[in-house]
């Protein structure tokens, strides 16, 4: 069973704030495959750090973040790539696509990576999120709930343990929501993985394992 | 990975790769020309195969009145080995009988009396496989100094309507007779040249024939040694140039000019090489700047592809394959150039000097892929390090 596990993790900006309330940042935290977090916070508390962190984008923390109890400030670049294919899949909130190319292609260029789905699949995501028609559209000419969807396509197309959404709901109406709720929550569950979703006040109507408050 | 290069194609300028290509192209030219030209005129001012860096000086003692004694002592040939100056010596014997030789070029009969001298195979600048007395044929192989075809080509054939001019390829396939004779004896002997000294002043045969030889036709046993050849660093170096004057020794100064020959072909082939590798070089920093500023202008997209799980070396290959295809068609390109250019002044070349040019382009060529190779180590090392640096954590 893969783990997560913070231990007095807090970023170093915030490390002389004594005043600091936190069920994430200076405590020990485990999360666990096959369970859902919520992760609720204001503006500015530092939820996207924390998906950087957990992905290893960033390592301006002090404490410790193990994965499957690897120190991973201690992984090589090549062993990030093979932690990025297969063990912990992310949703930036910024969404991170490839502006010049088509929706379809952004998919496969992560898609071919991993080759888990068949096309079918794809296809079928693209039509429940009311996108179907956007498929051979370039990214730069999709609105951002349009790209918002894509860049979820785009995080269930490989193997994952972790599945981290940050703020996936943000552009979304609440039907678009709650279909993606559904997919999510389907691949999660068909992968045996760990739901870790961030939101600063919309998120999706999960009956979650636990909520944090960051 | 067809995705990954229209991904980052973008921001690639066709007019910085172009002036990368054409600076290269230039400095490659230079670079290899430089080095075919130097190893095709070589042989014609050095000899074929003349040891670059020692020189070689000819001495002997000059004739003052009829019948001086001109031969060197064994302890003056002992003092000369122990200077400073002397890296080897070596000593000229002399056939102690009479040689007649006789040559038939083109129907027309040639004759006349000959003079053999030997030298220890070391000291002898042209290697041949043929360079062995072969006893049993009664054949003799011989070194002739390339004056002497000269000699004939500009002398003796310009002056005499039936006498052709000959190449050195066509001397070698002619055969000598030879009449050796003395001490009562008289033989019959076939000659054959096998090369052409720059270096040597006198027609050379092996040293074991002379010594076989002077055993059996000669009417005395003592043999003079009144020429000898030193193996010097410089020539020109004074305690060398004081030692000759005090001592009363001419040296022949004909293989020392073609030594600075020598010396100002390495001269001008090297100022060539070191503008072709300027040339390139400079060349070589545009490139690395130029893909410097292209990784640089597609940084985001680099860095979102290794985000999503790219491994560094896989988003590396468009820029690893721009660099091996241009490096590659550069040098593909300049040696075919270069081909080109040797066949149109080769000829001109052997017209001019009435000699062949040997060899091909082998060094040419195992320079250009050296060069090619160092080259694309170079920029794949430099796209890596970029690379690398853009996954690593902030």
């Amino acid at each position: 069973m893969s783990n997560i596990i913070l231990t007095g993790v807090i970023p170093e900006i915030f490390a002389d704030r004594k005043d600091l309330k936190s069920d994430v940042w200076n405590t020990d935290l485990r999360f666990e495959q096959g369970k859902t977090y919520l992760i609720e916070a204001d503006s500015g508390t530092g939820k996207s750090s924390l998906c950087s962190y957990i992905y290893g984008l960033r390592g301006d923390y002090r404490g410790k973040i193990e994965l499957d109890g690897h120190n991973i400030k201690r992984f090589s670049t090549n062993k990030w790539c093979d932690v990025r294919q297969s063990q912990i899949s992310i949703l930036f909130q910024d969404l991170r696509l490839f502006g010049e190319l088509t929706a379809m292609e952004n998919i496969q260029i992560k898609h071919r990576l991993s080759k888990i789905h068949n096309k079918r699949i794809i296809t079928a995501w693209f039509e429940q999120l009311g996108i179907a028609d956007k498929i051979n559209t370039r990214i730069d000419h999709m609105s951002y709930g349009q790209q918002q969807r894509v860049a979820l396509i785009r995080a269930l197309c490989q193997r994952f343990n972790f599945l981290v959404l940050d703020e996936p709901i943000s552009h979304l109406d609440d039907r678009n929501s709650d279909i993606m709720r559904d997919i999510i929550l389907a691949e999660v569950s068909r992968q045996g993985a760990a739901l870790i979703t961030t939101s600063i006040g919309k998120h999706m109507n999960i009956d979650y394992d636990k909520r944090l408050s960051l | 990975m067809r995705l990954i290069w229209k991904l980052l194609r973008k921001h690639i300028s066709i007019f910085e790769l172009s002036v990368f290509f054409v600076a290269n192209l230039i400095g490659m030219v230079v670079i290899l020309g430089g080095i075919q030209v130097y190893s095709d005129i070589k042989p014609l001012v050095a000899g074929d195969n003349a040891l670059i860096g020692n020189d070689y000086v000819v001495i002997s003692k000059p004739v003052k009145r009829l019948n001086s004694k001109t031969s060197f002592s064994v302890d003056e040939i002992k003092e000369l080995k122990a200077q400073d100056f002397t890296l080897r010596l070596g000593e000229f014997t002399p056939a102690q009988y009479k040689v007649y030789g006789g040559l038939n070029i083109g129907g027309q009969g040639f004759s006349t009396y000959l003079f053999f001298e030997a030298i220890p195979d070391e000291f002898v600048d042209v290697k041949s496989k043929e360079w062995k007395f072969q006893k049993a044929k009664h054949r003799v192989p011989i070194i002739i100094p390339r004056n002497y075809l000269n000699l004939y080509n500009f002398g003796f054939s310009q002056t005499s309507e039936q006498l052709p001019q000959i190449t050195e390829s066509m001397m070698k396939d002619l055969e000598l007779d030879l009449t050796l004779s003395g001490g009562n004896r008289s033989d019959k002997f076939k000659g054959k040249v096998v090369g052409f000294t720059d270096r040597l002043n006198t027609i050379l045969v092996p040293q074991e024939f002379i010594e076989w030889s002077n055993k059996r036709y000669a009417k005395h046993e003592e043999v003079e040694i009144s020429r000898l050849i030193l193996e010097v660093e410089n020539p020109s170096d004074p305690k060398l140039l004081d030692y000759f004057e005090v001592h009363g020794y001419v040296a022949e100064d004909k293989p020392a000019e073609s030594n600075k020959a020598l010396f100002l072909l390495q001269l001008g082939v090297g100022v060539i090489i070191g503008i072709g590798l300027l040339f390139s070089i400079l060349s070589l920093i545009i490139l690395t700047l130029s893909i410097y500023l292209l990784l640089q202008k597609n940084i985001d997209k680099l860095r979102t592809l290794i985000q999503i799980g790219y491994k560094p070396a896989t988003v590396a290959t468009p820029y690893n394959a721009i660099a091996i295809i241009l490096n590659a068609s550069i040098i593909a390109l300049s040696l075919w150039l270069i081909s080109k250019a040797r066949a149109i002044y080769i000829g001109f070349l052997a017209e001019t000097t009435g000699r062949e040019i040997e060899g091909g382009m082998t060094v040419t060529l195992i320079a250009g892929l050296t060069l090619m190779v160092c080259f694309i180590i170079f920029n794949l090392s430099i796209i890596r390090h970029k690379i690398v640096q853009i996954s690593k954590r902030q």
